[in-house]
């Protein structure tokens, strides 16, 4: 039903690295992505990244392919937009709907082509810190910020309890299918309905029942996490180092740069 | 409707932080008010958060298009639990999303939370506590609050793409227009089914567990008994 990245994460080796140091890298990539001006820039954090999580962090080719092609719906309809109705320049091709000329713009294209390939790049660095960190990792991460301590408590334990609300959806959903429940819309309504209650109920006593067993055993509103000590190696930062200087000298060169 | 990382040009995705990070703040404060008087109610806000996350993973049916497309489940949260505690559960749950499921992302997080645990949400409350106040039917107000909210939390999407990228003729208002078209075809059939699977899942809440809702101000006990001796 749902495909949770965290679940390759926690298999990864990368999980055994520095925090800090992949928090980094990410952030980076990140920010220059999304503030370059050619498409140059978040194509080549595409690659580097896509190569990391995929060479160092053991993510199957093929799984990491099907990733990359989730948010394909939503972003390309919208480039396809933006590819039509924005900028100036040169009518690369146009052609007539019922009175209306839609033309493509040398300038909307571009904007389009920038637009989806900092979508990419956004995206492989966002793959890459959830297929290698895995959320138990960030909460130390949290907890070292200054969030308010009922925030954090509140993210972790709801971060338990979408595993156990997932297993049960998926039991039912399955009972439901196998039983034809999902056969055409108005019984795929009705099924989804009841699983809908029955999670709702089932929830809300879960947190009752929690209430009860964390309070017997001397809750205070903190839960202590021990935090691993993983020293930054020479290597990695040689890597991280001189991967960071790639981009900003390409980001340098191919600033404003297009394609047509 | 999710924007995904990167998509959202330098200075948009910052001013959408701007907006939402006050308003995430207050609902914080809030929350640890409430956390302070009453220590139980941690456990169930991680448990309604985490439902929001589940409810929202689950595809609807759609009849009018093939594709399928997920709920936002934070209508339902709102009309629960009030927009400010409903607008911290969102960051979370967007977090999650961006990170267990690649929905969203990291830069657009902040105009994702304005679209969908601010807006959104904030939209449903005043709907439902409103109409409830008029003496509208219980069911009817739920479906109209939860399709209300997925309506606002998809023109407020739309109004953020276009701000972003406005169109070269007619500015701002004509590339709000050609998205909020083009995204109809999906959002809208989504609202309504959304708002029938919220009224439908309180219905059967009435029925087995009503006190919850006496308990969280929902309804007071007086409206309870009447919806259950009209069912009779």
């Amino acid at each position: 039903m749902v495909n949770i990245l965290d679940d390759y994460a926690l298999m990864s080796p990368l999980r055994y690295r520095n925090n800090w140091l992949k928090l980094s890298i990410v952030t980076f990539g990140i920010l220059t992505g999304v503030s370059s001006t050619s498409p140059f820039t978040p194509l080549l954090i595409a690659l580097c990244m896509g190569f990391a999580t995929v060479y160092f962090g053991r993510i199957p080719f093929k799984f990491y392919l099907k990733l990359l092609a989730l948010p394909a719906g939503f972003v390309l309809t919208s480039a396809v937009i933006i590819a039509f109705f924005f900028g100036t320049g040169d009518i690369l091709f146009s052609f007539d709907v019922s009175g209306y000329t839609l033309a493509v713009k040398s300038g909307g294209l571009n904007m389009a082509l920038l637009v989806l390939s900092r979508t990419i790049g956004g995206m492989s660095c966002l793959f890459f810190l959830s297929l290698t960190t895995p959320m138990v990792e960030l909460f130390a991460v949290l907890k070292a910020t200054h969030f308010p301590d009922s925030f954090v408590e509140i993210a972790m334990m709801m971060y338990r309890y979408i595993f156990v609300f997932l297993e049960v959806a998926m039991g039912i959903r399955y009972a439901q299918t196998v039983r034809l429940g999902y056969r055409d819309f108005r019984t795929s309504f009705r099924s989804l309905v009841m699983l809908g209650t029955n999670l709702f109920i089932r929830s809300w006593e879960q947190g009752e029942k929690l209430y009860l067993s964390m309070n017997s055993r001397c809750y205070d509103g903190k839960m202590i996490l021990l935090e691993e000590k993983r020293p930054v190696r020479m290597p990695e930062v040689l890597l991280t180092c001189s991967y960071f200087a790639l981009v900003l000298s390409v980001f340098y060169l191919t600033r404003g740069i297009t394609l047509i | 409707m999710h924007i995904f990382e990167g998509f959202l040009p330098t200075p948009w995705w910052q001013i959408w932080f701007a907006v939402s990070i006050p308003v995430i703040m207050y609902g914080m404060y809030q929350m640890n008010k409430l956390v302070s008087q009453r220590r139980e109610v941690v456990p169930l806000l991680a448990v309604a958060g985490a439902f929001i996350f589940v409810l929202s993973s689950l595809k609807l049916p759609s009849a009018v298009t093939m594709s399928s497309s997920h709920p936002t489940g934070t209508g339902m949260a709102a009309i629960l639990f009030g927009p400010a505690i409903t607008s911290v559960l969102g960051v979370i749950v967007l977090l999650y999303q961006s990170l267990f499921l690649a929905h969203g992302g990291l830069t657009t997080l902040g105009a994702n939370t304005a679209a969908m645990a601010i807006i959104g949400p904030v939209v449903a409350y005043v709907f439902y506590r409103s109409a409830s106040k008029a003496g509208m039917n219980f069911y009817l107000n739920v479906f109209l609050a939860t399709a209300l909210a997925d309506l606002a939390t998809y023109v407020v999407t739309s109004v953020q793409l276009a701000l972003a990228f406005p169109s070269e003729v007619g500015g701002v208002y004509a590339s709000f227009t050609k998205f909020a078209l083009i995204f109809a075809v999906t959002q809208i059939p989504l609202a309504v089914v959304e708002g029938a699977l919220t009224a439908l899942i309180m219905k059967y809440v009435v029925q087995i567990k009503s006190e919850v809702l006496v308990d969280l101000n929902v309804l007071s006990s007086a409206a309870v008994t009447k919806i259950k001796e009209a069912m009779e």
